[in-house]
């Protein structure tokens, strides 16, 4: 199955069934789809998204986690508006729309051989995580990994299981787990991520930084690992905006002649520096 | 050559409607668009093909302002798409100038290529045929020369040139056209007659070269004063033949309900707000410089010409006298540091 | 009129390069005689290409809203109708009276630069040869009801009757008559929200039609739609309408909205006044529909 939308209605989500839900903090959930015959509507790749709608209510565009063997469309949702409060609302065996893949997705084979760095925030989490496990899947592809998280409070942090307990067991892996303010019960590191990735203080060489998380963020990584060395070839990062119809159609996820929604989400610094700074 | 004598027009339109609904320039109310031939009130309406232009531009014919998509059905757990509305009815569209048949083509650029074709624009697109007309007599905002637009060559089917008491001139350009032609070709007769000769331009403007520049003008303090005076409301959005920023939204009772999609507007703060409550386009200023931007470079950059055809619809329909050329020209005169 | 159009450059850069204002709101010259349009000025030297003249009809009190959240001082030229605009903002605390200096102009009536550029625009048919707008000749308060300082002479009020004359026979219809005229108005609306823009009693932070959770009015095109928008927003206008006319000058297919708005402006003084929006400002007043008194009649409106 091919990872980019070929219907003949681009715009006519698919149904599928919701078979389940995870909690992941107390605003995130994890919802895992399949259509109801079994399988699913489309394959994705590490940093594709699709629209997922909840019929009576609207779409929204979600990273789609990528997991080996594709048995699932999987989305971790944050709560913030309307569609996603319903999200949150609805149970096992819902039926919700689905369309897509789109976007581009993370550059995957670009990577291979390289050390990888990956730096999120809060949700920011969900979609460097598709490329994350992807890396894990191909482990002997890629060199050291080295995952920096945080969130505003330890509750926060999304996909625990995996931050601390799976992910660090794995050869050639460091995970460094940081939370905003000190909480009682929290022995870890505290501060803000830019900061401390700066304390960590990762060797440019032979290192692809790929990053996500709030824009404001984002923008101080950015000026870290610059800081740090890092030339704009080695930062990948991903973009949201606004978006309705997720091919490149509806005007307003643009960003100078790009579409995030088309040409990105994934773009590499180099080339949102030729881009104007919208973002 | 082939000759539609002015007689035969109205006889012209009703044979074509009998099998196409056939969209045509006509006063309406205040103002006048292009409207269903079929719908036209004799004593109200008048057919605008001797005029410049028509207010409203064809735009909805293939892009409709609100345009049903599909209709739904959710009880408890259970949901389905229930039918969908792509509309492959023909249609044709009589007397269109060369600015708007190049939105047309604009539109066909953004919804039919890059990877993605909307299914909905194409069943109307697909049964859809264009008769222009050529321009002789440029109006007072009509610049689409400078825009790279032949005012006497409209991008469409059929083409009609008007030469006066004697009639127009039918040329027919492609296949479809033929097709048309041939179903009304009693109606036409077979005669010489002389295209009369292109007017001057009234209103100067030189788009050379504007796009690259304005590639470094993103922050320019250009835009904080061309802005100023914008109100942000959404006509010139609206009234523009090649703007196509559409929103999907749902209207659901009960269980039913269907999705639609209609024209929005970067002019609005509501077009980019954020779910979470962030904005991108925060005001009046980066609004303003997205429209024009899409318009004069982003456009071009992505399909190759502007987004801007000319027309000068905008132009007459802003209440606050915002000039797209006065845009252009000022970006031209604008010193850029290097 | 070129002797006020002097006096107000004057004005204006004396403000600007004393520092009495940061910015100043007034006209300049598009690039036919009839486009003039609004200008905002920030230096003394900008202040140059302010002008005043008979198609100065913009109600400039609407840009003082791109002004409500910062400390800049703002100058601006108002005429009877726009003073009337000032005077909602600042009943609706949206801006303080320190931060303005408002230069009045008693106003004889203007011209309607969409009227003249329509007409030559070759794109629309039957535009009346006369520029004046239809606005100004429903005009009670011709003379500005605040400023700093007055230019002009005063003027008599312009009221020719034909609006009132015209809401009195609909407000004669039976009701599905009624129904049948403004659902025929209304069916023209393209949704261009021009209306509101234009408007200085739309001075909400979120507009109820922007507002998504919940959406309160659906975005297409159509009937009940149009209807919903036009009847909300009249009656968010209900006894705060200044009556100023821009939205009806504006609307680019000419839906007659003061027909709305000045007919709920003579309910809303019937029923809960005598009130009349924008014309007296006194530190604390309100608008009649913001004041509730025991004594209020329970008569719906319309």
């Amino acid at each position: 199955m091919s990872d980019k939308c070929s219907c003949e209605q681009p715009l006519v989500p698919t149904v599928v069934e919701v078979v389940d839900i995870q909690d992941e903090t107390p605003d995130v959930k994890s919802f895992y789809c399949r259509l109801s015959e079994g399988g699913v509507p489309f394959n994705v790749a590490p940093g594709q998204c699709a629209m997922v709608s909840y019929l009576p209510v609207g779409e929204g565009m979600f990273s789609c986690t990528w997991q080996e063997g594709q048995e699932y469309l999987q989305f971790a949702i944050k709560k913030v508006g309307l569609l996603t409060d319903e999200l949150h609302a609805i149970e096992v065996g819902q039926k919700l729309g689905v369309r897509g893949p789109y976007g581009n997705g993370f550059p995957v084979e670009e990577c291979k051989g390289k050390d990888m760095l990956f730096i999120a925030g809060g949700i920011g989490l969900a979609p460097l995580r598709s490329f994350i496990k992807y890396c894990f899947k191909h482990r002997e592809d890629y060199g050291k990994i080295t995952i920096v998280y945080g969130s505003r409070s330890y509750a926060d942090l999304c996909f625990k299981e995996e931050l601390f307990n799976e992910w660090p067991a794995i050869k050639d892996t460091e995970v460094y787990v940081t939370i905003d303010n000190p909480e009682e019960g929290w022995d870890g590191h505290v501060g803000f991520v830019p900061a401390y990735v700066e304390e960590i203080n990762p060797n440019p060489q032979g290192v692809i930084a790929v990053t996500c998380g709030p824009p404001i963020m984002i923008k101080f990584v950015l000026q870290s690992l610059e800081k740090m060395g890092y030339s704009d070839d080695q930062v990948i990062t991903t973009l949201e905006m606004r978006m309705k119809c997720g091919i490149g159609k509806c005007g307003r996820c643009n960003i100078g002649s790009e579409y995030i929604c088309l040409d990105g989400p994934v773009f590499t610094l180099t080339q949102l520096k030729q881009l104007p700074q919208e973002w | 050559m082939k000759i539609l004598s002015k007689d035969k027009v109205e006889r012209v339109l009703d044979k074509l409607a009998e099998s196409a609904e056939v969209f045509v320039p006509l006063s309406r109310a205040n103002s006048s668009g292009f409207y269903s031939w079929k719908t036209r009130n004799p004593e109200k309406e008048q057919l605008m093909l001797e005029t410049l232009n028509v207010y409203l531009s064809p735009k909805n014919v293939g892009f409709p302002q609100t345009e049903k998509m599909y209709s739904i059905i959710q009880s408890g757990t259970e949901a389905q798409i229930k039918e969908t509305f792509e509309d492959s009815s023909p249609r044709i569209i009589f007397g269109l100038r060369a600015c708007d048949a190049r939105a047309i083509r604009c539109l066909d650029d953004v919804f039919l290529t890059r990877g993605y074709e909307d299914s909905f624009y194409k069943a109307r697109r697909d049964n859809m045929v264009l008769i222009g007309q050529a321009c002789y007599e440029p109006g007072p905002n009509c610049f689409c020369q400078a825009m790279g637009v032949d005012p006497l060559e409209p991008e469409v089917d059929i083409v009609i040139r008007d030469c006066g008491d004697k009639g127009y001139i039918w040329e027919t350009k492609t296949p479809k056209g033929e097709e048309l032609t041939t179903s009304i070709s009693n109606l036409l007769e077979e005669k010489e007659l002389k295209a009369p000769e292109a007017k001057a331009f009234q209103t100067q403007v030189d788009y050379e070269g504007v796009a690259e520049k304005l590639k470094g003008m993103f922050e320019h303090p250009i835009w904080e004063d061309l802005s100023s005076n914008c109100q942000n409301c959404g006509i010139c959005t609206y009234v523009c033949p090649s703007c196509h920023c559409f929103d999907i939204q749902v209207k659901s009772w009960g269980e039913e309900g269907y999705r639609f999609r209609c024209w929005d507007s970067c002019m609005y703060g509501e077009y980019t707000a954020e779910a979470g409550g962030g904005n991108p386009r925060p005001t009046t200023k980066e609004r303003f410089r997205n429209r024009f931007l899409h318009k004069l470079e982003f456009f071009s950059e992505r399909y190759g010409y502007p987004l801007c055809t000319g027309c000068g619809r905008c132009i007459v329909a802003c209440p606050t006298g915002i000039n797209i050329v006065n845009i252009i020209n000022e970006v031209k005169e604008a010193s850029v540091d290097v | 009129m070129k002797e006020i159009s002097k006096k107000v450059k004057e004005i204006a850069s004396r403000l600007l390069s004393e520092g009495q204002v940061d910015v100043f709101l007034a006209w300049e010259k598009g690039n036919q005689d009839y486009l003039t349009r609004p200008l905002v000025v920030r230096s003394a030297e900008e202040a140059e290409r302010i002008v005043f003249d008979e198609y100065s009809i913009h109600n400039l009190s609407n840009y003082l809203l791109k002004f409500r959240d910062g400390n800049e001082k703002v100058g601006l030229v108002v005429k009877g109708c726009d003073s009337r605009g000032v005077i909602r903002l600042l009943e609706d605390n949206q801006f303080s009276r320190d931060r303005l200096y408002i230069v009045g102009v008693c106003c004889p009536g203007m011209k309607d630069p969409l009227k003249a550029i329509k007409r030559n625009s070759g794109l629309l048919q039957n535009i009346p040869d006369d520029d004046k707008a239809d606005k100004c000749s429903n005009c009670a308060y011709p003379n500005p009801l605040i400023y700093d300082e007055l230019l002009g002479s005063e003027q008599e009020p312009n009221v020719k009757g034909e609006r009132q004359a015209k809401i009195q026979e609909i407000e004669n219809m039976s009701p599905d008559e009624r129904y049948e005229f403004f659902r025929e108005n209304f069916e023209r609306c393209i949704r261009c929200y021009a209306c509101r823009q234009a408007c200085v009693a739309c001075n909400c932070r979120v507009c109820i039609f922007d507002e998504m959770r919940p959406q309160w009015v659906g975005r297409e095109n159509n009937e009940t739609d149009n209807m919903m928008y036009h009847l909300v927003r009249a009656y968010h206008m209900a006894g705060r309408c200044v009556e100023c006319g821009e939205c009806e000058r504006v609307c680019p297919v000419d839906i007659p909205l003061m027909l709305i708005n000045s007919k709920l402006a003579k309910d809303a003084n019937e029923f809960f006044g005598p009130y009349e929006a924008g014309i007296k400002y006194e530190e604390g007043s309100k608008p009649a529909l913001s004041v509730y008194r025991l004594d209020d009649p329970d008569e719906g409106f319309m």
